[in-house]
């Protein structure tokens, strides 16, 4: 009877301790693979592997980065959408990706409820950014150039901000020559070779603003910049729509609430930390950490999603 | 950050990189050992007939990369690795063409004209000792030219050309490759027309995946490595051994005796080579610094230009040219190993290759990541470090080191891979074939990539059975996207103007010469295909 009893005490105790971990201590089921929106090798996509090595050191994952780059993002999104729903398959792209780009490209079928966002890590300090020996101040001086005649050139990575740059001009009688290119630092390139006269930067214009070759002549988010605060907001300038991508994490629709809670809050407390490798990027190169997880985050989202029907709206008209 | 600190910076970065071992507590980094290994690998592969370097090259890529992983740390390592193979491959081709009259290459096919005979007359290795020499030779002074040239070139290339003249400037490089390069610009037209479907397949700045009929293996466009392997690897195996099948049986190979004495170099005999080798090394230079043009052109030129001034100063009884004159291989090799350098110019300072070896070099940076070849490569900036340009002297220092290897030991490497022509192809070829897929499912992971791998090379070797060379194709599936993109910025950056193309003089200009070299290529193919017709 004795022996009885202690059994019975022994397997509640490890029922207990088990659905305890079950909360705190959730294990994926086998290795993660994490399917990064990026090219390989840039500043985004470093971002991405810090994070899971950090990941693997903290909670022993084992953890697949993997290239799934192109077509901004989406071909990421198509492949992330049908992948299983245990946690062992998640995506990092820009948020945009699940809002605007969805939204923009009806045909490909896919919409945010596919998905299930896990967390946000960094926001970008997103300028219009011009070289400095055209002696621009603001942009209104770049306006009043394009009224005295000038043909300027706008360098955009990817139809939102090329929407963007569209509806800036309209609101203030310039026609800019709107020039996509691909990704953040070959708009960047363009502006130091003169092959675009101006163009959207999110963060990596930093150092050649300190160092005086760039200059931030508008903030186009929805605050000052904090490396060039006096720039004026697009916002004060006629643009109705701020650029608030951030660098998110996401799930194929139906995750385990348990899966995304710990995925979610690992990757934050990776990113919040100034002492991982991970941390450290994102304060050097996004502003430091701009981090939403759960319910938050889902507002986050669905806010986004509304300005992003609201813009898509605006431009095609 | 002057010029001198980045050369410094780069000569660390490859001497001081992640330590691989160390001998008496003194650290070798990864880099030289992978310099070393590829330079053995490549004289190996060189002197392999049906092998060669673009192969080797092509087969490492993807396994260096699954080794050394996607980090900037990767860059040399892997670079340093395929370079070692382009420099030891050079000397190597000239092994089996002195030594058994099979050439392996077809620039090799005029080191056999004075190098076999030399053989035959039992001067094989003072052939092979020539052959190194001015290899050597040609190849280190190439790279000097490179070394200057690229920066500045560069340079030019950024402060003068807007995006109109950088799209031209790209018409033109593939017209140019198309016309020159193989046997008519009709059929190096179709290659590059290939090449360029080839790569609009599931690309594009259109969120819906084009030209895919609805697959979703296309959906992110054709994997580099799958397409270009596919081409270049598996077409020529198929092609080498349909070849192999029919004419089987047929060589036979006769052991020859050594002379005993007289096979070194003395110095009167490289100062009488010193004039031709000069001459093939400039040649060689200037064609190498074209894209596309490679190196069979530089030795059939550097060996015409030998003849020519043999011609005249030759001793009543010396050996004719073509007869087993020393002149004559050092001629021809110094011309084709100068053009490896010199073909780095346009892939470092415009991001354009010009050969085989300059499209592997340009995958392992786009693979990799972190290092663009192109203008902007070469920025001088002076309060932060531009690490592109650290890599971009690190590379040269890695072709340095590959030199200093050659001059040391390539000589007696190079003269003890004879045996390497004795490997039967029927063995040779299907480890080729096995080793290419392997490497292929290792890169990708996916079933999709070994099937679109078999399937362009089944196209490789359509494209051999009927004369049309490969190379066009491959660089224009590379440029493919590029092109696209600049000619889409330009268009919108010039306010939409439909003949931005020509109306600028920079821009005119380039479009005026890519359409002037396919005319001339076409005139000069139907003068020569008449005159054969009439004898």
């Amino acid at each position: 009877m004795k022996s009885l009893l202690k059994t019975f005490a022994t397997a509640s105790v490890v029922a207990l301790a088990a659905t305890a971990t079950v909360a705190q201590d959730w294990t994926p089921p086998g290795p993660i693979k994490m399917m990064v929106a990026f090219r390989a090798g840039g500043g985004a996509d470093t971002h991405a592997r810090l994070i899971a090595e950090e990941l693997e050191k903290r909670h022993g994952w084992q953890i697949i980065p993997e290239e799934v780059a192109g077509r901004g993002g989406l071909n990421m999104a198509i492949a992330l959408k049908d992948a299983p729903a245990d946690g062992t398959v998640i995506g990092m792209a820009v948020s945009t990706v699940f809002t605007y780009v969805m939204e923009a490209s009806p045909s490909a079928g896919l919409s945010l409820d596919d998905y299930t966002p896990l967390a946000t890590t960094a926001a970008f300090q997103m300028g219009v950014v011009a070289d400095a020996s055209r002696g621009w101040k603001t942009i209104d001086d770049a306006f009043s150039a394009a009224q005295d005649g000038e043909q300027l050139s706008f360098g955009v990575a990817g139809p939102q901000l090329a929407d963007m740059a569209y509806l800036l001009g309209e609101a203030n009688g310039v026609d800019f020559n709107i020039v996509s290119l691909r990704g953040g630092r070959a708009v960047l390139d363009a502006i130091t070779a003169g092959d675009v006269d101006m163009g959207f930067v999110a963060g990596i214009q930093g150092k050649g603003v300190a160092a005086g070759d760039l200059v931030n002549l508008a903030s186009a988010i929805s605050e000052p910049l904090d490396q060039s605060p006096d720039a004026p907001l697009l916002l004060d300038r006629g643009l109705e729509f701020p650029s608030n991508g951030r660098f998110i994490f996401a799930a194929p629709a139906g995750i385990p609430d348990e899966a995304r809670q710990a995925i979610s809050d690992a990757i934050i407390a990776v990113v919040s930390d100034p002492e991982t490798e991970a941390g450290a990027l994102v304060d050097r190169a996004f502003g430091g950490p701009a981090t939403a997880s759960g319910v938050e985050l889902d507002a986050f989202m669905q806010d986004d999603l509304v300005s992003s029907r609201a813009l898509l709206e605006a431009a095609s008209q | 950050m002057g010029a001198l600190d980045y050369i410094w910076m780069g000569i660390l970065a490859v001497l001081q990189g992640p330590e691989f071992f160390s001998i008496l507590g003194v650290g070798v980094s990864v880099t030289i050992v992978m310099v070393a290994l590829g330079f053995l690998l490549g004289v190996a592969v060189g002197a392999t007939p049906g092998l060669g370097g673009p192969i080797a090259m092509a087969i490492s890529l993807p396994i260096l990369v699954s080794i050394f992983g996607f980090t900037p740390d990767a860059l040399l390592p892997v670079m340093g690795f395929l370079i070692g193979i382009m420099k030891g491959a050079t000397i190597g081709g000239a092994v089996p063409a002195i030594l058994f009259n099979t050439p392996g290459t077809p620039d090799a096919y005029l080191t056999t004209l004075d190098g076999y005979p030399m053989t035959e007359n039992g001067e094989a290795r003072k052939a092979l000792r020539v052959a190194h020499f001015s290899s050597v030779t040609g190849d280190t002074f190439s790279d000097v030219v490179l070394i200057v040239c690229a920066p500045f070139l560069a340079l030019l290339v950024e402060s003068y050309l807007d995006l109109p003249e950088k799209a031209a400037l790209l018409i033109l490089s593939l017209s140019f490759i198309a016309a020159a390069v193989g046997g008519s610009p009709a059929k190096g037209l179709i290659s590059t027309g290939l090449g360029l479907l080839a790569a609009y397949i599931g690309t594009g700045e259109d969120f819906y995946p084009r030209l895919t009929g609805g697959s979703e293996a296309l959906q992110s466009g054709l994997p580099l490595v799958s397409v270009i392997l596919g081409a270049l690897i598996i077409g020529s195996v198929i092609y080498e051994m349909t070849t192999y099948w029919r004419e089987r049986g047929r060589a036979e190979r006769a052991q020859r005796q050594q002379k005993r004495q007289g096979q070194g170099l003395s110095f009167a005999l490289i100062r009488k080579l010193l004039p031709y080798i000069g001459r093939s090394a400039v040649a060689g230079t200037i064609i190498g610094a074209l894209p596309g043009i490679g190196s069979t052109l530089a030795a059939t030129i550097g060996y015409a230009l030998g003849r020519a001034r043999y011609a005249k100063t030759k001793h009543p009884d010396d050996p004719e040219f073509g007869q087993g004159a020393p002149e004559g291989v050092a001629s021809t090799e110094a011309a084709n190993s100068s053009v490896s350098g010199a073909n780095l110019i346009p892939v470092l300072s415009l991001g354009i290759p010009g050969n085989a070896a300059a499209v592997f070099l340009i995958l392992a940076a786009e693979s990799i990541g972190g290092f663009t070849p192109g203008p902007s490569v070469f920025k001088f900036t002076t309060d932060q470090v531009n690490p592109e340009l650290v890599i971009a002297f690190g590379l040269f220092t890695c072709m340095f080191l590959a030199n200093f290897l050659n001059w040391t030991v390539g000589g007696v490497i190079m003269r003890s891979m004879g045996v390497m022509t004795r490997i039967p192809k029927q063995i040779l070829l299907p480890c080729v074939l096995m080793l290419t897929l392997t490497a292929i499912y290792v890169q990708e992971t996916a079933m999709a990539a070994v099937w679109i791998t078999l399937a362009f090379g089944v196209m490789g070797y359509l494209m051999r059975v009927f004369g049309i060379s490969p190379l066009p194709f491959m660089v224009a599936f590379i440029l493919g996207g590029r092109l696209e993109e600049t000619l889409r910025q330009a268009f919108s950056a010039t306010g939409s103007d439909p003949w931005f193309l020509l109306n600028n003089p920079i821009a005119a200009a380039f479009m005026g010469l890519a359409a002037l070299t396919v005319i001339i290529a076409l005139r000069q193919d139907r003068r020569s295909s008449f005159s054969e017709r009439k004898a």
